[in-house]
């Protein structure tokens, strides 16, 4: 595991924007304490912004109505949310068993040559950054692959290839 | 008293309270279960592991006792080789990436780290790879500084600020290995107990930037007392040490357990009102502002009372019982008006719902009881005819403006009897410096109703005398401490059943006899 309680301040205050502002007042109904609403709080937070900035943390905590060290806690304890700026394109190939044994390395070792970053790294021009996940739930399909949340599955060599050429 | 059962702890048989967890109810006799995240005031969180017993009654191998409830004919054990191993492993675990800084460490010497390592350790370390780095000397506000490379990540800092402040400032950040507690950026420790959190971390984590570096924690001598800071009457410990050639000095107030008054906590104020006993002291008598012997001054003072004709006693609600009982005995001889107006004292809505009061003195309560007036008018009407105001460590700058002070005590003279050097003690004609709070015995009752007794602490080198003492000197008839605590069990049924220096610990809940004493 690695250190992830630096935060990143944007120094601009967060918020909600009109259609994770209704999707967050629809959850919150679900759940019978407010507090269960950290992590899907984060989610829609990632899912506006494409990572979780420490003014974010803030807001989602303030809006729970919780400690903001709850959700410090959560954010960087899950390491699907990203606590910084992804590449443009965040690639995401899965790692679990279906996929390594279909082939995921070669997908993983091509995209490292092609783009020049390993898992885990951003792009120097910021528009690709690569991570290599658990099981996405789609072991019938494997290899997969996915790009900014859009799956691409049975992946092959060609199918890898023309995809990455739509992205740059 | 509670229900008692019995059980066996590795084979011996020992009577324990029921309806507690192991821990507590095993180390209530004496047998020590070693635990670090476990706290009676915050719950058992079962994370550290180091409370792993066997049960022997067909459970698994190894339970956490702090989770287990005590059970009749239980039986624990303690001393097995599969328990020993345990204790012996998690403390590997804990020691990983220990920086081992303990020569620089406040804590040492009441770490439970060290003393664990002593009993269930021993053994040199194994790792071969790098220590996990985190952050050192970090503020996190309130005077409390964290380390977090010697953190166990127990928790009960996290938890304090959750369950007992409601703040939530602390969290576990990350997690496996890189776990270390964090304030969120900008939100810092914000809350009037947070320095409770040096005295829960079993390790060197959390330190008081007040206290740190000062000194070494077995140097210091311990003595129980009750804090002055205001009405709660807070039971600490005053850790003080007289270095050589120097005078006994308070380093710090640690809060006592009581659990009839403040539970195991104190108010950060409170805890850093030790600093008041040490600095702004008067030690030396005064004439206008110059120093005599407190034996002239007494004879002076003693002249100006058989000279004075309207005579009236001043009473700080800071006095013990004791010292009540012996002036207002002064008081009633001399004809004197007593007064113990002390409005200053009370700060309006300071107080809360937990254990900080409005009231900043210690036994107005006490005040009451022996019903000595505290109204303004009083104060104000004897003060227009007196011409000998004698001051028993009542600090009336707090209850007036400066001007209206010195309108009030104009052609009055005035004899300070005071522990601290004041405002009030400037204005004095004579100043006659006596003992504070940790310096003499007595006792007090507290804003729930409740007498507390508390010992001498600190013996200074220059050794005041009390004010029953100089209101002894003075002429009141309670001579002796015996007198004096006769005198008390006249006013307070309850205290008839005690002997002097006899009362018991928790203190005495006076709601009931004395309620009692009152209709009747």
């Amino acid at each position: 595991m690695s250190d992830r309680s630096q935060l990143i301040s944007t120094g601009k205050p967060f918020q909600y924007d009109q259609e994770r502002d209704a999707e967050f007042e629809r959850l919150v109904k679900r759940y019978p304490m407010r507090e269960s609403m950290i992590l899907p709080a984060l989610w829609l937070i990632q899912e506006q912004e494409g990572w979780v900035s420490q003014e974010a943390i803030a807001y989602a905590a303030d809006r729970i109505g919780t400690f903001a060290s709850k959700v410090y806690e959560a954010a960087t304890f899950y390491t699907m949310y990203h606590l910084q700026p992804m590449g443009e394109n965040h690639i995401c190939i899965c790692r679990t068993l279906s996929c390594w044994l279909r082939g995921k390395q070669e997908i993983v070792d091509y995209l490292e040559n092609e783009i020049g970053i390993k898992p885990g790294q951003i792009s120097k021009n910021g528009k690709f950054s690569l991570e290599e996940v658990e099981c996405l739930g789609h072991c019938g399909t494997a290899p997969v692959v996915q790009v900014n949340g859009e799956f691409h599955e049975d992946m092959s060599m060609d199918k890898l290839k023309s995809l990455l050429a739509t992205l740059k | 008293m509670a229900d008692k059962i019995k059980l066996f702890v590795n084979e011996v048989e020992v009577e324990v309270e029921a309806g507690k967890n192991l821990i507590d109810a095993i180390g209530a006799v004496g047998i020590e279960i070693p635990h670090l995240c476990y706290h009676p005031a915050l719950g058992a969180d079962g994370n550290c592991r180091m409370c792993l017993v066997g049960i022997k009654d067909g459970r698994p191998p190894l339970v956490p006792a702090c989770k287990t409830r005590a059970m009749e004919g239980m039986k624990v054990l303690l001393d097995a080789e599969h328990i020993k191993k345990i204790q012996h492993d998690v403390m590997e675990f804990e020691l990983i990436n220990h920086p081992i800084d303990c020569p620089v460490c406040d804590q040492a010497g009441e770490c439970k780290l060290q003393d664990y390592y002593m009993s269930y350790d021993q053994q040199g370390s194994r790792m071969t790879v790098p220590q996990v780095t985190k952050g050192k000397k970090l503020d996190f506000g309130s005077g409390v500084i964290h380390d977090q490379e010697r953190c166990v990540v127990c928790g009960r800092c996290v938890r304090f600020c959750r369950q007992i402040t409601k703040t939530g400032e602390l969290g576990a950040i990350n997690r496996s290995d890189d776990t270390r507690i964090n304030i969120f950026p900008g939100r810092p420790l914000n809350n009037r107990y947070a320095l409770n959190v040096v005295d829960l971390c079993p390790v060197g984590a959390m330190t008081s930037s007040d206290f740190r570096f000062k000194q070494r924690v077995w140097f210091l001598k311990k003595a129980p007392d009750i804090c002055h800071g205001c009405a709660k009457g807070c039971n600490i410990t005053i850790d003080h040490n007289r270095q050589k050639y120097e005078d006994d000095i308070i380093y710090r107030f640690r809060p006592l357990f009581n659990e009839q008054v403040n539970g195991y906590f104190m108010c950060d104020e409170g805890r850093l009102s030790y600093k008041q006993e040490n600095n702004g002291r008067l030690t030396e008598a005064r004439t206008s502002n110059n120093p005599r012997s407190i034996n002239e001054i007494l004879a002076a003072s003693t002249k100006e009372i058989e000279r004075a004709e309207k005579i009236v006693i001043a009473l700080s609600p800071n006095c013990s019982l004791e010292q009540m009982v012996t002036v207002k005995a002064l008081s009633d001889k001399l004809g004197a008006t007593l007064t113990g107006y002390s409005e200053g004292y009370i700060k309006q809505g300071d107080g809360d719902d937990y254990l900080i009061q409005d009231d900043k003195s210690a036994n107005r309560a006490g005040l009451h009881l022996l019903k000595i007036d505290n109204s303004l008018n009083t104060f104000e009407n004897a003060m227009q005819e007196a011409d000998l105001l004698l001051n028993f460590n009542n600090e009336l700058t707090l209850s007036f403006e400066k001007r209206e002070l010195s309108r009030l005590l104009n052609d009055t003279k005035v004899i300070a009897v005071t522990s601290h050097d004041t405002p009030l003690t400037a204005m004095a004609d004579m100043a006659i410096p006596v003992a504070s709070y940790s310096e003499y015995a007595g006792s007090v009752v507290n804003s729930d109703n409740i007498l507390q007794s508390f010992g001498k602490a600190i013996t200074k080198n220059i050794d005041l005398d009390d004010i029953s003492i100089i209101a002894a000197k003075l002429g009141s008839p309670l001579q002796t401490p015996a007198e004096r605590f006769a005198a008390l069990q006249q006013i307070i049924s309850a205290l008839n059943e005690f002997e002097p220096d006899k009362i018991p610990a928790e203190g005495l809940n006076l709601n009931n006899s004395e309620a009692a004493n009152v209709t009747a």
